[in-house]
């Protein structure tokens, strides 16, 4: 181990902490993940709404087809026209907004007008005005991807076998299924029924009745990607950057070749420690919480 | 290519591999579009996604140690450790926001009380839901299933490296058995289940079978065309 890789490990981070909050919030904006199945159930219970809806697809298969496309334009111009690394992950990621873009729109288009006889709109503002962002939020998490894989195969001390392609494709679905995890939750749990109790799940009673009006006016998926970045975003980004940094960390701070059982002893020791502080987290819940009052039944609390 | 007793070691390796993996995804606690509304205990996404995102992470672990060693132990250990190490990071964040954005405690509506910390469950059950949050059992039987799933992935990379060497093409054929397997064990689960403690686990016989046939064929055919290539 030395300063130099130590440094790469932190930036992998880093890159990784943005790449989990833009991609939790470019899913919020878009609304494709699970929470997208009660604003598709919305209209359907007669509350048609203003959310854009562009549920392709699975976040994990959505996103690893963006950061496998900004690697493989970039593995393209690196190699085949000498293109300096950090121009060709920008054109990657571009390349990969734009697949974007397209997916999305076609999806929101498909969507919206096959619930027409359920009184729900196409509105093409919401098309001109959220799309743009849901594709600088996809350019965001494919560039910061197709970087760690960049660093991964070319920059660091043990380079990676995998080719740079397969490496964005497996951190593309691992950072959807982190998305698609930890942050959609914030967005379905809690803004998508905001005005109803805090303190509890969504009710079964309740589902499709979706918040529609903002703080002004009718709410949009740009609101609700306010919210969500006060903390679903940012919890992502945490659940993404702990996966990469203490993956790759624990292989650099302990030489694969000669240290290899500290390596694997240290992850063992993440994993146990992960372990406590859940159930940490579990207890001091139940402690400030307390049971719910309208329990009848006779397990003691 | 020769077909000799290596080649039979390998096909059962292959086929070990994916019966890991569709075992391991029966322990993974998901609930689907319900816990993302925190309307099920579990993590709140989709089971195949889950576990691939975090098996395929364990295979990269794997594969970066396969690239320094050919020791097959610490090869599987890198693989159930990496994805470990995702799994667990993926159900702590979550337990973040069930605990401090949604404001829930953790609970399972399949079991009475917590089977390894003793915690009674129905009190802390929110009217109209089964359950939210991810209780201890939930998040150890998670990590079962993750490093099950990262193991898995390892066992299928390790002997296709051997027969092909070519690392990229390993890698392709280990997702994609990955998947098959993932995909059949999902199916037999309905696509939710808490864990260990579920009474839908009970049912893993019938995906233990059908990834066993899913697993012959796809080592037939994974060891003879990367073997050609």
């Amino acid at each position: 181990m030395d300063a130099f890789s130590m440094g790469l490990i932190a930036a992998m981070g880093a890159l990784a902490t943005v790449a989990g909050a833009s991609e939790d919030i470019e899913s919020d904006i878009g609304s494709q993940s699970n929470p997208n199945s009660q604003v598709q159930l919305a209209a359907q219970v007669g509350n048609p709404h203003r959310i854009y809806n562009k549920a392709i697809s699975g976040e994990p298969p959505a996103n690893a087809l963006w950061a496998a496309t900004a690697a493989i334009v970039a593995y393209t111009l690196i190699t085949a026209f000498q293109m300096s690394a950090l121009l060709a992950l920008v054109a990657g990621a571009s390349v990969a907004a734009l697949f974007n873009g397209v997916l999305s729109m076609s999806a929101y288009f498909g969507r919206n007008s096959s619930q027409k006889r359920f009184n729900q709109w196409v509105y093409l503002d919401i098309i001109r005005y959220t799309t743009p962002s849901i594709m600088a939020h996809a350019w965001i998490t494919s560039f910061c991807i197709a970087t760690i894989s960049y660093i991964m195969v070319y920059m660091l001390p043990t380079p990676h076998p995998f080719p740079m392609a397969v490496i964005a494709l497996i951190w593309g679905l691992a950072v959807g299924a982190i998305g698609s995890s930890v942050g959609d939750i914030h967005y379905g749990g809690e803004r998508e029924f905001q005005n109803r109790q805090f303190g509890c799940g969504l009710n079964t009673m309740l589902s499709g009745q979706i918040v529609r009006k903002a703080e002004a006016g009718l709410r949009n998926s740009i609101d609700n990607a306010w919210f969500c970045t006060k903390f679903g975003g940012p919890a992502t980004g945490m659940g993404f950057g702990l996966t990469v940094f203490l993956d790759n960390w624990r292989t650099t701070v302990f030489d694969p070749v000669t240290q290899a059982p500290y390596a694997i002893a240290m992850g063992l020791f993440f994993i146990i420690v992960m372990v406590v502080y859940n159930n940490y987290i579990e207890k001091s819940a139940r402690r400030k919480y307390g049971p719910y009052p309208e329990y009848k039944g006779d397990i003691a609390a | 290519m020769n077909f000799d007793i290596n080649t039979i070691v390998y096909i059962l390796e292959i086929i070990v591999g994916g019966l890991l993996v569709g075992i391991g995804v029966h322990f993974v606690p998901v609930g689907g579009a319900p816990a993302a509304m925190a309307q099920a205990a579990g993590i709140g996404t989709g089971t195949v996604q889950l576990a691939a995102g975090s098996g395929l992470t364990g295979l990269l672990a794997a594969g970066l140690m396969m690239s320094v060693t050919d020791n097959l132990w610490l090869i599987l250990a890198s693989g159930a450790v990496g994805a470990g190490i995702m799994m667990g990071s993926t159900m702590l964040t979550g337990s973040w926001i069930y605990a401090y954005a949604v404001g829930a405690p953790f609970a399972s509506a399949k079991v009475n009380y917590d089977p390894i910390t003793g915690f009674s469950q129905p009190p802390y059950v929110a009217p109209g839901t089964v359950g939210q949050g991810i209780p201890t059992v939930c998040f150890t039987s998670g990590l079962i299933g993750g490093m099950m799933g990262g193991l898995g992935g390892a066992m299928i990379y390790y002997p296709l490296y051997l027969i092909n060497g070519n690392a990229a093409l390993s890698a392709m054929f280990a997702i994609g058995i990955f998947l098959v397997n993932a995909v059949i064990a999902s199916w037999n689960i309905q696509g939710t289940i808490e864990g260990f403690h579920d009474p839908k686990f009970k049912k893993w016989p019938f995906a233990f079978k059908a990834c066993l046939i899913a697993s012959v064929l796809l080592a037939l055919a994974s060891v003879l065309i990367t073997g050609g290539a």
